[in-house]
């Protein structure tokens, strides 16, 4: 490959080089260690939180104070994976700290312990978890309306699992700035992640710096006077990001052509160099298989957007519809022409609620007609339903058409008659029992049902759902609560004391709230009022975890 | 004989999808970028609200990227009420990028012609009916 394109001719200035190393909590565990062994970086960065990824950790982190991050990350970190870090100076930036940025820090130092790498200097990036100020942020006329169908979370009377802001590039660029090797987030923008790092790089944040700035002030501010068209660098440095942050989707996986791609069994994940001014190039770790062509590329610019014409981050509104793709080398992609617009006044709340009872099964349906007896074992089994009225039924015959629209017409002569077809149903209610009901109807209906039928597992277990509520909320609500602290192997013996480090943040927190609210000349009653109960609300919230210090 | 034929949307475009909330999009790119036009007029709100029919409780747009050939479709209100508590296998509309590229979009014969598009599979009919 011609990574020599991204080097000056007399060797001056280098792109940075930027590993996309994992799409979700579940991607390919020892991949990011490959990567790192083989192949060239500054940074390397994993997205593990998909939407609902936090609640779940939530609810994990409510059980056992150590859990609640995403603990993928230290088994490849113990596989070889921080002694590639140390040997080879790359930074690490990941928002596997989830619900548990400080517990997720905290690992990450014992691995850097164990490996013998005592300087290892650990960020953690706080304050996107919004939960324990609700009542206050209510209070204050943030109703966390849902996004699309407008209802108030305050109003609401639902359970909340979870509730944080997607923060931006500026704390992970202060991190780096404070000589961070390894920055764990919680909920960031997956494509902050990148830009992050080239805030860093670029000499942003030391400008910022030696400017005075603070985190709150935009990123375009931080730019150094040379910039010409900071938003303009911010978008593309954001495109990068989007690019790469699923990981292998760019090189080949879950694309079209995928069946033409070579060595999948050995699939490369991408790599993108970024320079200062903006230029962007997307490649992909030499060794190994997998494809960075216009095509690959351009179908993960398309992945999950809204209008092109603004595609919304913390850092910078970006307009895509002007972006190139260019093939300029082997497996080279230059992309170009992201126009930006100023950051967004609020950020974007992932919230999570209680939702109703689940349970799903399905049975194979075979022989001639099997579409036929599928539905007639469907219409025995709602039968036997009949009296749940509260249990909404879906059932899906899996190889007879799901995946044709349902305003194709004449489905029956394009399908045929399939040798089988596997019925699915899922179930919800809220009243629990009724999702038991359907379980314990499910397994009969191998006896009772149509001949031939086969597949049936064990009897499906209602499970809660949760329920997604995005929302927005201005920026100056959580921005100043944000909090990164820089650790190293020495201070594991102090954060073995959760009981004191609880005690600690609470109070923090209690006392930075206050000094936020007492500025607001209108909100000095409640900061008044909100010692004795946000006290009590962070003592229950945190009540479960001291029982587990 | 009629100016409009039918062919597969994967000769036309390749594409993938996703979840948005209660939305999913479907990104689709032209193979070339002459045949951007062609995509465009071809996948309409009306041609993808004919689709998706019922399942589709909310608003449908498509929007352009000229620079890349392609086009962004966002349909509203399409996944059961969201990736999270969809009661479907495909909670996210993972598929559909995939799947829309085996259903017909019309062009125009000679357009689609003259811009080297193959056209021996074309139909008169969008849900496959006679060969030309």
């Amino acid at each position: 490959m011609a990574r020599d394109e991204s080097e000056c001719a007399d060797g001056s200035r280098r792109s940075v080089r930027i590993g996309g190393a994992g799409g979700f909590w579940g991607d390919r565990v020892y991949a990011p260690v490959e990567l790192l062994k083989h192949e060239p970086l500054d940074y390397i960065m994993l997205d593990y939180l998909a939407e609902l990824t936090l609640s779940i950790m939530a609810k994990q982190k409510a059980r056992d104070a150590s859990a609640g991050w995403a603990t993928d990350l230290t088994d490849w970190l113990r596989a070889g994976g921080m002694t590639e870090l140390h040997a080879q100076g790359v930074k690490l930036i990941t928002d596997a700290g989830g619900a548990n940025p400080e517990a997720c820090a905290r690992a990450v130092l014992e691995v850097a312990r164990d490996n013998g790498w005592n300087e290892c200097k650990v960020a953690m990036v706080v304050g996107d978890d919004i939960m324990p100020r609700l009542p206050v942020l209510f209070e204050l006329d943030h109703p966390l309306e849902h996004m699309e169908t407008g209802e108030s979370l305050a109003e609401s009377g639902e359970q909340v699992i979870a509730a944080n802001a997607y923060l931006g590039a500026g704390p992970i660029a202060a991190a780096l700035q404070d000589g961070a090797d390894i920055v764990i987030t919680g909920r960031v923008a997956d494509a902050s992640l990148l830009v992050g790092c080239m805030v860093h790089a670029a000499g942003w944040s030391e400008n910022a710096f030696e400017l005075g700035l603070t985190r709150q002030d935009p990123l375009t501010d931080w730019a150094p006077a040379d910039v010409d068209d900071p938003l303009e660098v911010l978008a593309q440095w954001t495109v990068a990001g989007h690019l790469i942050e699923c990981g292998a989707q760019v090189t080949g996986g879950n694309s079209t052509d995928w069946e033409t791609i070579p060595e999948l069994t050995d699939l490369a994940l991408p790599v993108a160099e970024v320079d200062a001014d903006g230029t962007v190039v997307i490649t992909r770790a030499e060794r190994g298989g997998g494809r960075v062509d216009r095509r690959t590329v351009a179908e993960q610019l398309v992945y999950e957007i809204g209008d092109p014409a603004a595609y919304i981050t913390p850092d910078v509104i970006i307009d895509m519809r002007q972006i190139t793709l260019e093939e300029t080398g082997p497996e080279r992609v230059t992309v170009a022409g992201a126009r930006g617009e100023p950051q967004p006044d609020d950020l974007k709340v992932s919230a999570a609620v209680e939702g109703g009872w689940f349970a799903s099964s399905s049975l194979l349906v075979s022989g001639p007609n099997a579409i036929e007896r599928a539905e007639n074992c469907d219409a025995l089994l709602r039968g036997r339903l009949a009296e749940n009225e509260d249990l909404v039924i879906q059932s899906e015959f899996i190889g007879a058409g799901i995946t044709l629209p349902p305003g194709v017409p004449r489905r029956k002569e394009m399908i045929g008659d399939p040798p089988e077809v596997l019925l699915r149903w899922a179930v919800r209610s809220d009243d629990r029992r009724q999702v038991v009901r359907f379980g314990r109807e499910v397994a009969p209906l191998v006896l009772t049902g149509p001949a031939g039928v086969a597949g049936y597992g064990a009897r499906p277990k209602p499970r809660r759902q949760l329920r997604y509520w995005p929302a927005l909320i201005p920026r100056e609500m959580v921005e100043p609560l944000v909090r990164i602290e820089v650790l190293t192997v020495s201070d594991l013996p102090r954060s073995v004391d959760r009981l004191t480090l609880v005690r600690q943040r609470t109070q923090r927190f209690i006392e930075r709230l206050q000094e936020e609210l007492e500025e607001r000349e209108w909100a000095r009653p409640l900061a008044r009022r909100l010692n004795p109960e946000a006290k009590e609300m962070l003592e229950q919230g945190h009540g479960q975890e001291e029982a587990h210090g | 004989m009629s100016d409009t034929v039918w062919i597969q949307l994967s000769e036309l475009a390749h594409g993938r999808s996703g979840d948005k909330g209660d939305a999913f999009n479907i990104g689709l790119v032209a193979h070339r970028p002459e045949w951007f036009p062609l995509l465009k007029e071809a996948v309409t709100p009306d041609l993808l609200r004919g689709w998706f029919a019922e399942m589709v409780t909310g608003s449908i747009h498509v929007w352009e990227l000229p620079g890349i050939g392609a086009i962004n479709c966002l349909l509203n209100g399409a996944l059961d009420g969201g990736g999270t508590t969809s009661l479907r296998l495909d909670a996210q509309g993972k598929a559909w990028g995939q799947a829309v590229l085996r259903l017909r979009v019309p062009v125009n014969r000679s357009r689609a012609a003259a811009a080297g598009l193959s056209l021996t599979t074309a139909t008169a009919d969008q849900w496959g009916g006679p060969s030309l």
